[in-house]
């Protein structure tokens, strides 16, 4: 068992980090609960726990600066979920070695990513001063306000993103994470999006995703309900920090610490074996 | 009269109903949580469970009110797309159990 204080520190700490950069923060949790000596079996519900419960909290904020893009976050979920819902039943032929190195190097392609690229992609525009931030209906645009003005952006390479929103779904499916740590770098990477909209939209789909293997656990009685409340707990107070960091640091900042964890999460993959 | 500045965003309040809703299932999380925490028995093991059961429910909650609205706005695509997630979502979360 693990002492209530930490177990609330933990959750805090990584569902912050995990809101900042949408990578939910259960690639980080899970093996910090297992060194600490939580089952595996049970440390995934807790960690998917502190996803949804983060990604409560991040969302109001996450809304009112327009961040979130509904319409690309619901299309890319369609193909994250059925690759984890296709993973999850394969689940139990794939070695959990296997599993471990393909997460490690993913996690170690997101870091290299984002520390490889220089710049900004997207800048604001005078043409868009007056736009509103937030997503354009009926479109995979939209514009956001970024540090120096409005920024307008649009998706692009919708297939490619598709097919990583897959392999993100069959890691999350194999391995009871969100799989944002996937899906935040191939938003902002392969489809352009604004590494801050990229994080918001990823925490929204991360919420779906976790409830859905939520209610997989609780119909299996893998959850331990007081351990959960803590763990929800901490979560709830992570998200709202995250959000509040991911508001008022600038976007290359965001990459760059994204890139850190991931890197952080890649090694620790790889020496926890 | 208003003084110099921006004009009005007319969509301001286009997802205030969104915002507040999820508000209130945090507010809710929070109590139920601490409920589970402190109260003792099945009480506390009840407040766990309806923890759980909002945490999972606002996600969906929001999808299906996305695909209401998009149908609504006449904004078909997105809101077949939205239909679609919830579709595979169920389909999922049936096979698992």
């Amino acid at each position: 068992m693990i002492a209530a204080p930490l177990l609330l520190l933990l959750a805090a700490a990584t569902a912050a980090v995990g809101t900042l950069g949408g990578l939910g923060g259960a690639v980080i949790l899970v093996p910090a609960l297992v060194v600490f000596g939580v089952e595996p079996s049970l440390a995934a519900p807790l960690g998917l726990l502190s996803v949804a419960a983060g990604a409560l909290a991040a969302a109001p904020a996450q809304l009112r600066l327009g961040q979130v893009h509904h319409r690309l976050g619901v299309t890319l979920e369609i193909a994250a979920s059925a690759g984890a819902v296709v993973a999850a039943i394969a689940s139990d032929r794939v070695g959990a070695d296997a599993l471990r190195l393909v997460l490690a190097g993913t996690a170690a392609l997101g870091a290299v990513a984002g520390f490889a690229r220089k710049g900004v992609r997207n800048l604001p525009q005078a043409a868009f001063a007056g736009e509103i931030a937030g997503e354009w209906p009926g479109t995979l645009g939209g514009a956001y306000l970024g540090p120096g003005g409005v920024v307008p952006y649009r998706a692009r390479r919708l297939v490619p993103g598709l097919g990583a929103m897959v392999v993100a779904g069959v890691v999350a499916g194999l391995s009871g994470v969100g799989g944002g740590f996937i899906k935040t770098p191939a938003m902002s990477e392969i489809m352009h999006v604004p590494v801050k909209v990229a994080a918001a939209t990823s925490t929204f789909t991360v919420s779906i995703t976790s409830a859905t293997a939520l209610l997989v656990f609780a119909g299996q009685g893998r959850i331990e309900m007081r351990d959960g409340a803590v763990v929800v707990l901490g979560g709830l107070l992570g998200g709202v920090v995250g959000a509040r960091l991911q508001e008022v640091l600038p976007p290359s900042t965001v990459r760059r610490a994204l890139a850190m964890v991931l890197a952080v999460v890649a090694v620790v993959l790889v020496v926890g074996r | 009269m208003t003084g110099p500045g921006p004009p009005p965003n007319p969509l301001s309040d286009r997802q205030r109903w969104l915002v507040l809703s999820l508000r209130a299932a945090m507010v809710l999380t929070i109590a139920c949580a601490g409920a589970a925490l402190v109260v003792p028995g099945r009480a506390g093991d009840a407040a766990a469970v309806g923890m759980i059961v909002v945490l999972v429910a606002t996600p969906i909650a929001r999808v299906a009110w996305l695909a209401i609205r998009w149908f609504r706005r006449g904004d078909l695509r997105f809101g077949f797309v939205a239909l679609a997630l919830l579709s595979v979502v169920g389909a999922g979360a049936l096979l698992a159990l």
